[in-house]
């Protein structure tokens, strides 16, 4: 579902992305972790078409997300670190606009709105002005607009920061079932435990190289260290650092 | 439903949910921001209709003056609005958050590019409006124009306002496209932009040589000959705008295809760079990862230079002045706003003020010091009031820092004082200089500009405090906040006290109505009255402001 072939990023002369090449099956969940600064974001960025790489493709649902973006981004959902959110306009509102923005039907966007709204304990909150909801009520709606559309690929860069555990747990549970019901989920992360939990498979990228790949047995085998923790450590600590 | 369809939902809704907010807001608050801007549309209408009687006076020249004038206020605005185009465009493209929401759904890039660029020809409308009402009326009423006037009025200046904000769009686009980020480059471009400045100086000089005394008028008022080109989509406008209301249906017509017809070419342009360049642009100021900072060596300078401040009061001041340089949007508004009062300043003997008798010197120069004091109450409204608020998340850094309130809240004061009083008495030293004013009036001026540093620098920092706002980070809705009206109320307001006094005294005296002892009476009364206000304005604000800072919850 994902295609990434020898991908590269240059900002000027920093090499942040050095010759990826990845392939992600349909209703995977990939974990793709690294210290700051490894590349993550950028390859993410790349992957949503929001950056172009230096050179390498990039094919999402077997579309290439340079020449054809637009159906691209159609089959796909991206939950940024940061999301940005239209502070004026209603819970209700925004979601609407969403499903303008990707042409689902009014009748499709309703029936949506009631099964997340039910599900993100957003119904009795529809009427609220985005501007006065607290940090984990936005994460809640920005997963519904993300899944109102049924994307076939999802982009989650850091899915779970300033939420609390119910949230959490609802997010966790939303993505493997999400997964298990044929989206491929791809995610970056520093919860190490959370790709653990729910990573089908995981890759490291350390200095904007994959220099790990594989399900978490695999790593531990070929890596060594009893959990990811160790694989991680044990591939990304810089020299000199204990 | 369409994309178009669903941004004009978005923006109903924005509209509807503002009304909203405005209802939560205290009713006080309201009140005194619409007070304050009837206040300002009524001051600006009466000093129009008192300019325009002022001229009528001259009898002969004058009707000529009033004739073109309409063409005169619409080239500066085109000026204006292409300017703002520039600033604004910059910062809805490049620098909104919507951006990057907007460029990862299913939309062509030249859409949102289109879009956006709309919207920063609706956010630079405002301040079009805000000027043209309530010279529109005065004009209108002055020369006993009908409803007509009103109505071509408008219907000119909506492609007007798209033909002067995509001239800035296309601009910016351009500039952040193509601005040269390699060694060498740089110095390539200054001086090719060098060049072309002297090129172009020169074929002026031979135009007006070659033109003799055939344009009288355009020597006496400065621009006029420009905004009477035909060339100048303002020309167009305000030509329209008159043709239709002398009932010249075709030649109104012919105008106003010639301004809609570009209006819909340049939104076409905008498109076009939009979907062949953008992607780069945008991606070129939003990546962060190869960027540097300026060389550090300037700043490692700075650090030297003021090695003789404490430690926490240098190491505040070099991250404002930092933080400062490395955001275009705060070093170009500024380079603006001073850029064009310095040349404006170092032209006035082009314009040849400086032959004037000394009483229109007089009024020039102590125009030039309001000139200097508005954009100086603006840049404290723009730049040292929400500096503190735009502190945001990262206060805890300073709140827990074994310093002081007091002393973080002087060190943005002096740091100020010192950036703003440094351009505005060279502007003024400058100015005084070309008119060739006494050495008094010199000297009055100069201190009359710093009292205004000082008092500007002192309400903006103290109120900053005083209506911290740590949540917001959009520094227009800090300005445009309840603290930021009271701020440039109040900063207006001791520029006009402060001021006039002086100004009338030296032109009562070169208009030979009070004699040198009366002037030298009341040139010591207005400086006392200047100190006082002077040292309350500055002192009361801090004081208040740092009490507020010490007493508030973080």
């Amino acid at each position: 579902m994902i295609e990434i072939q020898a991908l590269h990023k240059y900002y000027g002369s920093v090499h942040a992305v050095r010759g990826i090449n990845l392939s992600v099956p349909k209703g995977e969940v990939f974990c793709f972790l690294g210290p700051n600064g490894a590349g993550k974001t950028t390859t993410i960025k790349i992957l949503t078409g929001l950056m172009r790489p230096s050179s390498g493709r990039v094919r999402v649902g077997g579309l290439d997300v340079q020449t054809s973006p637009l159906e691209a981004k159609r089959i796909m959902g991206y939950i940024p670190d940061m999301p940005f959110l239209y502070e004026r306009m209603t819970v209700e509102e925004v979601f609407r606009f969403t499903g303008d923005l990707y042409g689902v039907a009014s009748g499709e966007t309703e029936q949506a709105l009631m099964r997340y709204f039910d599900l993100f304990a957003l119904l009795e909150h529809r009427d609220v002005l985005v501007h006065d909801l607290s940090h984990g009520m936005r994460q809640r709606l920005i997963y519904a607009c993300t899944f109102l559309h049924d994307p076939a690929v999802l982009f989650v860069d850091e899915p779970l920061i300033g939420l609390d555990p119910y949230t959490i747990r609802l997010i966790k549970d939303l993505l493997r079932e999400k997964a298990r019901g044929g989206i491929t989920v791809f995610l970056t992360t520093h919860i190490l435990a959370l790709a653990e939990d729910i990573g089908d498979r995981i890759g490291i990228i350390r200095d904007g190289d994959l220099c790990a790949l594989g399900t978490l047995d695999e790593l531990r085998r070929r890596h060594g260290g009893r959990t990811l923790e160790d694989v991680f450590l044990g591939l990304t600590r810089p020299e000199g650092r204990p | 439903m369409s994309v178009a369809a669903a941004i004009r939902r978005k923006h109903v809704a924005h509209v509807v949910n503002g009304w909203r907010l405005l209802r939560s807001q205290p009713r006080f608050k309201v009140l005194f921001i619409l007070v304050f801007a009837t206040a300002c549309e009524i001051g600006l209408w009466k000093l129009f209709a008192d300019g325009f009687d002022f001229l009528e006076r001259f009898g002969g020249v004058a009707g000529m003056i009033m004739a073109r004038l309409f063409s005169l206020f619409y080239m500066g605005m085109f000026m204006m609005l292409v300017m703002s185009g520039i600033v604004t465009s910059y910062a809805t493209l490049f620098r909104s958050d919507e951006m990057a929401y907007l460029l990862v759904r299913p939309l062509p890039v030249k859409l949102v590019v289109v879009y956006k660029f709309f919207e920063s020809a609706y956010l630079s409308s405002w301040a079009f409006l805000f000027i043209i009402l309530p010279f529109v009326g005065a004009y209108a009423v002055h020369l006993h124009l009908g409803f007509r006037f009103g109505l071509w009025t408008a219907v000119f200046s909506l492609p007007f306002l798209v033909i002067c904000s995509g001239l800035g769009t296309i601009v910016i686009q351009c500039v952040v496209r193509w601005w040269p980020r390699r060694v060498g480059h740089k110095p390539l471009l200054l001086a090719a932009g060098t060049a072309l400045g002297l090129g172009l100086w020169l074929a002026k000089d031979k135009v007006e040589a070659g033109e003799g005394t055939r344009f009288a008028l355009s020597a006496l008022i400065p621009g006029m000959r420009l905004s009477g080109n035909m060339l100048m989509p303002s020309a167009w406008t305000a030509d329209g705008i008159q043709a239709f209301t002398r009932g010249e249906w075709a030649r109104g017509s012919l105008l106003l295809a010639v301004v809609v017809t570009t209006a819909a070419v340049l939104t076409l342009v905008v498109e076009g760079l939009g979907r062949a360049t953008f992607q780069t642009a945008w991606e070129s100021v939003s990546e962060g990862g190869g960027r540097r900072g300026r060389p550090a060596a300037i700043f490692a300078w700075g650090d030297r230079v003021l090695g003789f401040l404490p430690g926490d009061v240098r190491a505040m001041i070099m991250k404002d002045v930092r933080t400062f340089f490395r955001d275009a949007m705060q070093w170009s508004q500024v380079l603006i706003f001073f850029g064009l009062l310095g040349m404006y300043f170092a032209n006035l003997r082009t314009f040849h003020y400086d032959t004037y008798s000394p009483t229109w010197r007089n009024m020039v120069c102590f125009l030039n010091v309001f000139s200097v004091s508005a954009v100086l109450c603006s840049l404290g409204a723009r730049f040292i009031y929400p500096q503190l608020s735009l502190e945001g998340q990262g206060f805890w850094l300073l709140g827990l820092a074994p310093t002081n309130m007091r002393r973080i809240l002087l060190s943005k004061f002096a740091l100020a004082i010192v950036c703003t009083g440094v351009v505005s008495v060279f502007l003024i030293g400058l100015s005084s200089s070309m008119l060739k004013v006494g050495g008094v009036q010199v000297v009055v001026s100069v201190a009359l500009v710093g009292c205004v540093v000082l008092a500007v620098c002192g309400l903006s920092t103290g109120l900053g405090a005083i209506f911290m706002d740590l949540r917001q980070r959009n520094p227009a809705a800090i300005v445009g906040g309840f603290g930021g009206t009271v701020n440039l109320v109040l900063s207006l307001g001791y520029m006009l006290a402060a001021i006039v006094p002086f100004g009338l005294a030296f032109h009562l005296r070169a208009a030979d109505l009070i004699d040198e002892t009366f002037l030298h009476r009341s040139l010591g009364f207005s400086a006392a009255w200047c100190l006082l206000l002077t040292a309350a304005a500055t002192a009361a604000p801090l004081v208040l402001g740092v009490r507020a800072l010490r007493d508030r919850d973080y």
